[in-house]
């Protein structure tokens, strides 16, 4: 099946507009198969992208830009129990999750 | 999901920043686009699930903010297309993916059908997805 989703990039752009990554330490809520992280990571200083869904975490890690291998960790995560300490993160994004 | 903006809450830093990023159901446009322009078709129908989902959300974020958790600095809707080659495969995915959110009546099956029929050689199919954009500060 030949869908694209978002082929105008409207999702980044309004997401740029919103928030700036630069050096920031990003939490990602509902990552899926990454298709909206690979878009921000580069400018934020890290990222860690959860998702319940393990087929697309697993898509996801096959997907993960070379160049991002350092600077996105992938886990698996329910938003109800984040297993991070407090006050870790600069930004939280709640990606088609709430 | 009060309790998941809660553990939100909890992670971030002083006047952290979330971003709440969410389709929101209001009976999406199908189109048939080609290079020369677009045109709509039809437009899908919202089930309970989605619209109910939504409303829940929404009163979440008030529920929050009325709690002094996290307050809204600023909100936009703003269109983004899921396309496909053929109306048969976006009938495919409407009918798997989005069974529980979504449906498509037969009526605008059939309209959209014929004007991909009868477009350009390049034309598509798409759905015009409604996306809610909100920035909350952390109090």
């Amino acid at each position: 099946m030949s869908i694209q989703k978002d082929a105008e990039r409207h999702e980044t752009k309004h997401l740029h507009q919103y928030v700036d990554f630069t050096g920031k330490r990003v939490l990602e809520i509902g990552c899926g198969e990454g298709r909206l992280t690979w878009q921000y990571a580069n400018g934020a200083e890290s990222v860690i992208a959860v998702d319940l869904d393990h087929d697309s975490l697993r898509v996801a890690k096959v997907d993960r830009p070379y160049d991002l291998e350092n600077k996105v960790h992938l886990a698996g995560a329910a938003s109800e129990y984040l297993p991070f300490s407090k006050e870790k993160f600069d930004i939280a994004i709640l990606a088609w999750s709430l | 999901m009060v309790h998941a903006l809660e553990e939100v809450r909890r992670v971030l830093v002083p006047d952290g920043i979330l971003i709440d990023m969410r389709p929101f159901a209001e009976h999406w446009r199908v189109e048939v686009v080609s290079m020369r322009g677009f045109q709509g078709t039809g437009w899908v129908d919202d089930l309970p699930e989605q619209v109910n989902g939504d409303l829940a959300s929404n009163e979440a974020m008030r529920d929050v903010e009325s709690r002094g958790w996290f307050r809204r600095e600023r909100e936009e809707f703003f269109p983004l297309f899921y396309s496909w080659d053929t109306p048969s495969e976006m009938e495919e995915f409407i009918d798997n993916d989005w069974a529980d959110f979504i449906g498509l009546g037969e009526k605008d099956r059939k309209v959209t059908r014929s004007a991909w029929a009868l477009g350009d050689a390049d034309s598509r199919v798409r759905v015009r997805i409604q996306i809610l954009i909100a920035k909350w500060k952390k109090l």
